[in-house]
């Protein structure tokens, strides 16, 4: 008898098959019942985390400082072990994060009491473009005022 | 603090007349967050995981939205209690799975935190209707009391840290609870969804992932947390679930004008059934409900009596059944309860008419 699949997540016994075309391009991905409930078998997202995860652990074997989380341990389990684990794993995360969430910098809010720096350095990026736009329109009044803006963000991240 | 408090408590999902819209059940927002310092729970020492939820604790029950708050330690609560709570959407299948989990619930029930689930807090606001800008207030004000009292993780470049990949950045999930009946009924319902899929929407049935669509109910919600604002998050899930209500009321004028006696005759054969019946499974109840719904919806029954019908869904339940009647119950005991309930609840309903809508 052939070895039975294992989990592309944890690698125990497989139960849950899944087969995805799209476009004529077949992927298969096979899950434990555990696995497959958490993940939510049937879902598009699943097929590229357990694609990225796989990807992941390539190169050497990492462990993080902080809490003796390694990527093998990554592999199992498609989730980290501490929140200092994203510097330590920080490289081989970014495929994964390109992968699953298209992105890799954050844009939104920041904890109370902190400076959003995320949401600034992308308010700087669109507002940059809206000065040139303005400029190309000749709308100068609008203009004088992107270029404010441009330059009061840009102070405020400097003196970070 | 009991869970039948929870059941007994009137709350706007459930009772409050008026809050209660068409097509759009429910408006949910979560975001993820992480104490700086700590394991995630699922790596975390039982030490360190009783450690976070005594902070975490702590910390919620100072807040004046948590004020008289219900507190459920997983490990204390009998297979029952938690499993109504997994009903209520009020904690997740994982946090009651697992012993070290806990929850903080508001009075009202519109905000719960689950502690010590895949990350150590998950934020939770949820309001009847469709009411996202308010539910995102009330989200974003919780987050900001709460991170003022405790360290959250945090990189300037990927944001909230969390323990899975797929929430890192914003840590936002923000959902609509929708119910589908005309889409479904129209045929149309696989083409909508693959649809939203393809915008990075996911669809899923009544009580989340894996779960099946009962009663026509659907929840849509975003898929990508990094990268993209709060605002652009919901704006995104906004515009869907806008077009989805107007495609869905498109459905039904065109079904109910299509099909005519037909049509009504379907509404009013669920209600002659739900009232008469003595044994009722979930799924049957959940589906007749949905037509009653739908009834209430286009003027075939009054639009008051909408709550009743919402309130059935979420009390016919299997944990619900048996936390009423005070006892665990076989398949058969559990239907007869049901359709107890809902006889009962519907006995002065009035007859179903024509559509008005």
């Amino acid at each position: 008898m052939s070895n039975p699949l294992k989990c592309s997540v944890c690698d125990a016994v497989a139960t849950v098959h899944l087969t995805q075309i799209v476009q004529g391009k077949v992927t298969k991905v096979d899950f434990c019942e555990a696995c497959a409930a958490k993940g939510g078998a049937g879902d598009a997202a699943v097929f590229k985390l357990a694609d990225a995860v796989n990807k992941v652990t390539a190169g050497p074997a990492i462990t993080c400082p902080q809490c003796g989380f390694t990527d093998v341990e990554f592999r199992r389990r498609g989730r980290l072990g501490c929140p200092s684990c994203w510097q330590v794993f920080g490289v081989a995360l970014g495929g994964l994060l390109t992968k699953v969430q298209h992105e890799i910098q954050h844009v939104g809010r920041a904890p109370a009491g902190t400076i959003p720096v995320g949401q600034l350095r992308h308010r700087l990026l669109a507002a940059q473009q809206e000065l040139t736009a303005a400029i190309a329109a000749e709308d100068y009044e609008t203009a004088a005022k992107l270029r404010d803006e441009v330059a009061r963000i840009a102070t405020q991240l400097d003196t970070l | 603090m009991s869970v039948q408090e929870i059941l007994a408590d009137e709350n706007e999902l459930t009772h409050l007349l008026g809050a209660q819209q068409s097509v759009v059940l429910s408006t949910r927002v979560r975001l993820a967050r992480n104490l700086e310092g700590f394991p995630f729970p699922g790596w975390a020492k039982p030490a360190h995981r009783k450690e976070i939820a005594e902070r975490c604790i702590e910390a919620l029950t100072q807040l004046p939205r948590f004020r008289k708050s219900h507190v459920f330690k997983m490990g204390d609560l009998p297979d029952l209690d938690r499993a109504v709570l997994v009903e209520r959407h009020l904690v997740s299948k994982e946090l009651a799975s697992g012993k070290s989990g806990a929850a903080v619930i508001s009075r009202d029930q519109t905000c719960s935190v689950m502690v010590n689930e895949e990350d150590h807090l998950r934020i939770q606001v949820v309001k009847a209707g469709w009411h996202l800008r308010g539910t995102w207030n009330i989200a974003e004000q919780l987050d900001d009391a709460i991170g003022a009292s405790l360290g959250i993780a945090f990189s300037d470049e990927l944001g909230f840290l969390t323990a899975c990949p797929t929430n890192v950045g914003t840590g936002l999930r923000a959902s609509a609870m929708v119910h589908l009946p005309g889409l479904c009924l129209a045929g149309h319902i696989e083409k909508v969804t693959r649809a939203l899929s393809q915008d990075g929407l996911a669809v899923r049935g009544w009580l989340g992932e894996g779960t099946e669509a009962a009663g026509n109910i659907f929840q849509i919600s975003n898929q990508q947390t990094l990268g993209l604002s709060e605002d652009a998050i919901l704006r995104h899930l906004g515009g869907w679930v806008k077009t989805l209500v107007d495609q869905e009321w498109n459905a039904r004028r065109k079904v109910a004008q299509e099909e005519g006696e037909r049509f009504v005759d379907r509404l009013a054969r669920s209600l002659g059934l739900l009232r008469h019946a003595r044994l009722l499974t979930s799924a049957e109840s959940m589906n007749m409900l949905s037509h009653l719904r739908l009834a209430c919806d286009m003027g075939c029954l009054p639009e008051e009596r909408r709550h009743v019908v919402d309130r059935l869904m979420i009390e016919g339940q299997p944990a619900h059944v048996q936390a009423r009647q005070g006892a665990e119950l076989d398949s058969d005991g559990r239907d007869s309860r049901r359709a107890t309930a809902v006889r009962e609840a519907l006995r002065d309903f009035p007859e179903v008419g024509s559509p008005t809508a």
